[in-house]
């Protein structure tokens, strides 16, 4: 199936391949920016409970994440307290003569305002390029109040957002106290962030939790989603660490297990009965507790037979189109690949930007490493200039797509109308959370089901008008 | 009445009072992007690392942009751009976009750029030639100030750049300033109800500065005889310098926003003199003074109960300031604390001037940050506040019954705006704190379960 508009088709190997040696550039358009360095080192330090993440910067830089995350993600939305975002507020004048002083009065007015059991100072671009010793006054800072104070060189410039992110797990390493104890049959879950409460998506973390309690296993701390800084101090005290998102856990894995010698399960996301039973049993099995964990998953699957009866009925001999996009977002589109195979539908997924295979590299490959390479398209629209998720060429261009394929169904979410069923997995409803796990096959076996039966049902003019445009219908 | 930044509360003595805040308002470059896309066929790029782009996407909502018209672009300056310069990259981007079917590019430079020296003016004038639209660039990094610095900035360079001082006056025409420097989070509501007074009044609108503003209307403000400025954050240096360089002369000029009965009759008033219309003005006034009166008598608002209730207002001056006379006068509070976002001179005058007429003297706090804010609060300890989703969080734990969000809200959506200026936003009022005192009287604990 070619078209003019397809500009790669072949399996994720190789547009790995293509992405490795350069054939295909992993760079976004002007009009395609994602975070930078700074918020996702905020996120993540921001998921402990009574931190102050001390932003060394002008105003713009914290606003945002005091508006987004702590006002309406956390208080709002979770219902956490208000916690600070403090801010050294830079302006023209310490940009000229240095911001140092400023940072040291701001750390100590921190501690007083707030009692924090951590200060976390953040440098931004402006105390980056003028070469403020953010780690120096921290160290200093450190001396003079009742907390630790660590710093993060976090320039927005720095590097991409995933930068951001692996160094602030990696900062969170400094607060491990050696092991005075073993916590048996405990571990930590890593690569969570946003907020002093459980991390974004909370339904899929219930769920993993929920699973690990059947059989018996604890957890210490959730790094960074919720955590507080007495349990990182106690992380290595645990028996062994796991990841709720291969992709964000990984790094911190890694790292724990080489500098302290803390084994890391590595497993995907778990997302159908056969990854599930991998990630519970990658964490079970090492803790020696294989017969339990083999009993719950007994137990749960048989509980989610009249589903998996289901989905196996109803996805067999499809193609399953689906398309990256935001939500649910890359890694997760490659699990559910993996997932909708296990049910028998042949999976192409589509639209999986190359600058997202060189983020994501690791995660793509342990994906591959597992067996899963799926067919990917890659069209025209996908570079072009505008807002991806509404753009009406990538939007025509999954139409042909579709089209062009027997039997198929489209996993995604609803901003798309391709002619036909739509699975609707956006993680913006929560209606249908968790995705994850053995309630994740009960929510996704619905989530099919409303697309098979009601697929003749007209879809929204207005919506899609809203999206692309008038005249598409 | 203390006039301080609540430092002078605290006692503290050797630390620098301003070095460690939590603060309510964006940066400069926010304030500079929020203008620049109030522009219409037009496109913004950031020259920026990617990061500031979602101060720009911040920006064109409350511009309330359409992305099928307006594109924002960045050129996510790394490493490379800040060691060795980031103006390659920017001629390289405005080259790749030179197809768009825009009138003009908006060039915004941010912290990084503007520290190593790019310029960004350069880069532009160079340009010019091989573009069909106008490029217009705006230094405005993050630490030239706030975001009502950055709205000062952008005015002042697209004014300078833009005007055509040759053009022919229109008599009794009007330019409207900064609408946009206004926490009311459906600020084109207000805008909206100044137009449509305006129509009445029969004073023609030759430009807003901005909100979906055409090229073309900017390049006319000169044209216009009177200007209006429509915040008390931002704008007066636009006004101050239509009226130096082009004689345009100020309407309103220290009059409080029309938020209540009594400003909006003063705000009226003095259009309706300075345009010879008074007459329409007072019809106006008597007109929205009945339709206030009478939906009152017909809707029953709570708020006659609030009776001297000691209340709080934590806002922007825009807002924070005509707050105060409507606070006071229609719904009867006592306001006993006033955190305003700003605290310019104009903005302690026209405060002072409001409280001295009122004969109050609560505590005041010019430049508050969410610190000082809840500080405030846990001393004052007011019964009702008008402020936003920060101070509902902020207030928790200090007694207070009610918070009454106005600015910055988060809890509520709007999909239609609503006006706070004029008749139909004293209604909007009225509705906010009838809203808050439902929720105010509902059980925070279900005492049993039913049983079916």
């Amino acid at each position: 199936m070619e078209t003019d508009s397809i500009v790669f088709h072949g399996t994720l190997q190789q547009l790995l391949e293509k992405v490795e040696t350069g054939e295909m550039v992993p760079k976004l358009q002007a009009s395609h920016a994602p975070m930078c360095k700074f918020f996702t080192a905020y996120y993540v330090i921001s998921g402990i409970r009574h931190v102050v993440p001390l932003v060394h910067g002008p105003t713009g830089c914290p606003l945002y994440m005091s508006d987004f995350v702590r006002t309406r993600e956390c208080c709002e939305i979770r219902g956490v307290p208000l916690e600070p975002t403090a801010c050294t507020t830079l302006d023209e004048s310490n940009v000229i003569y240095g911001g140092e002083g400023k940072l040291l009065d701001a750390a100590k007015e921190a501690y007083a305002k707030y009692h924090p059991d951590l200060i976390v100072i953040l440098s931004c671009c402006c105390s980056g390029i003028i070469g403020d010793d953010v780690e120096s006054i921290a160290r200093e800072a450190e001396k003079q109040v009742g907390c630790r104070v660590l710093a993060l060189k976090s320039e927005g410039f720095g590097g991409d957002f995933r930068s951001g992110y692996e160094d602030a797990f990696k900062l969170i390493m400094d607060l491990m106290e050696p092991p005075k104890t073993t916590m048996k049959g405990t571990i930590n879950i890593l690569g969570a962030r946003w907020g002093p409460s459980p991390t974004e998506f909370n339904w899929d973390l219930d769920e993993i939790e929920r699973l690990l309690s059947a059989i018996g296993i604890k957890v210490n701390a959730v790094i960074a989603g919720g955590c507080t800084v007495e349990q990182i101090r106690h992380a290595r005290e645990v028996e062994l660490n796991a990841s709720w998102c291969y992709d964000w856990g990984q790094k911190l894995g890694d790292l724990i297990q080489q500098r302290f010698g803390v084994p890391y399960s590595r497993t995907g996301q778990p997302y159908g009965p056969e990854a599930t039973r991998e990630w519970l049993l990658g964490v079970a099995t090492p803790l020696g507790m294989e017969k339990e964990a083999s009993a719950v998953i007994e137990r749960e699957t048989r509980e989610v037979e009249p589903d998996l009866a289901y989905l196996r009925q109803a996805l067999s001999g499809k193609t399953a189109i689906i398309e990256i996009s935001e939500f649910p977002g890359p890694i997760r589109a490659l699990s559910l690949a993996r997932m909708v195979e296990e049910f028998g539908a042949h999976p192409v997924v589509i639209n999986v930007h190359p600058y997202t295979i060189k983020e994501r590299m690791p995660s793509i490959k342990y994906i591959l490493e597992t067996g899963v390479n799926p067919e990917i398209i890659l069209t025209k629209g996908l570079f072009k200039l505008g807002s991806f998720r509404s753009s009406k060429e990538t939007e025509d261009e999954l139409e042909a797509i579709v089209s062009g394929y027997d039997n198929p169904i489209f996993f995604g979410n609803s901003g798309r109308f391709p002619p036909c069923p739509v699975v609707n997995l956006t993680l913006m409803n929560p209606a249908f959370q968790p995705q994850y796990g053995y309630k994740g096959i009960r929510n996704i076996a619905a989530l099919v089901r409303q697309a098979l039966e009601y697929k003749d049902l007209p879809r929204s003019r207005l919506f899609k008008g809203m999206l692309y445009g008038a005249g598409k219908r | 009445m203390v006039p301080a930044n609540g430092d002078e509360q605290t006692g503290r003595k050797t630390r620098s009072p301003e070095a460690c805040s939590d603060p309510y308002l964006r940066c400069a470059f926010n304030g500079a992007a929020l203008t620049a896309l109030g522009v219409s066929r037009s496109a913004l790029l950031a020259h920026s690392p990617q990061g500031c782009e979602y101060l720009v996407n911040a920006a064109f909502a409350a511009q309330e942009c359409d992305y099928m018209e307006t594109m924002t672009l960045c050129t996510k300056l790394c490493v490379d751009e800040i060691v060795h310069g980031g103006e390659d990259i920017l001629a390289r981007t405005i080259r790749e976009v030179k197809e768009l079917p825009i009138e003009a590019l908006f060039v915004i430079s941010a912290c990084g750029p503007e520290i190593v020296g790019d310029d960004i003016a350069a880069v532009c004038e160079t340009l010019q030639a091989e573009m069909k639209f106008r490029l217009v660039p705006i230094a405005s990094p993050g630490f030239r100030g706030s975001q009502y610095d950055g709205i000062d900035i952008a005015l002042d360079t697209i004014l300078k750049q833009l005007v055509d001082g040759t053009v022919k006056r229109i008599p009794g025409s009007i330019c409207l300033i900064a609408p946009h420097a206004n926490a009311n989070p459906t600020w084109p509501a207000d805008l909206a109800w100044v137009k449509q007074v305006l129509m009445r009044l029969n004073i023609p609108v030759i430009s807003t500065l901005t909100y979906r503003t055409p090229l073309s209307d900017i390049i006319n403000s000169a044209s216009a005889e009177t200007c209006l400025v429509l915040s008390h954050d931002a704008g007066q240096k636009a006004a101050d310098y239509l009226s130096a360089s082009f004689g345009l002369d100020q309407v309103c000029k220290g009059i409080p926003l029309p938020i209540g009965m009594t400003n909006t009759q003063r705000w009226l008033s003095a259009l309706g003199e300075r345009f010879d219309t008074l007459k329409a003005a007072d019809e106006m006034v008597a007109e929205g003074e009945r339709m206030v009166t009478t939906t009152c008598r017909r809707k029953w608002p709570m708020a006659r109960f609030l009776y001297r209730t000691p209340a709080a207002i934590v806002a922007d001056a825009t807002i924070g300031i005509p707050l105060v006379r409507f606070v006071t006068e229609e719904m009867e509070m006592t306001p006993k604390f006033i955190a305003l976002y700003s605290g310019n001179r104009s903005v302690r005058d026209l405060l002072g001037g409001e409280l001295k007429s009122l004969g109050l003297d609560p505590k005041i706090v010019y430049g508050t940050d969410v610190y000082t804010t809840r500080q405030g609060l846990r001393e004052v300890v007011p019964r009702v506040v008008f402020g936003s989703t920060i101070e509902r969080h902020a207030a928790d734990g200090l007694g207070i019954p009610y918070v009454v969000e106005v600015v910055k809200m988060m809890r509520q959506f709007r999909m239609i705006n609503r006006e706070y200026f004029g008749y139909t936003g004293i209604l909007n009022l009225f509705e906010a704190v009838q809203n808050e005192w439902t929720m105010a009287w509902r059980s925070r604990e279900k005492r049993y379960r039913a049983k079916w």
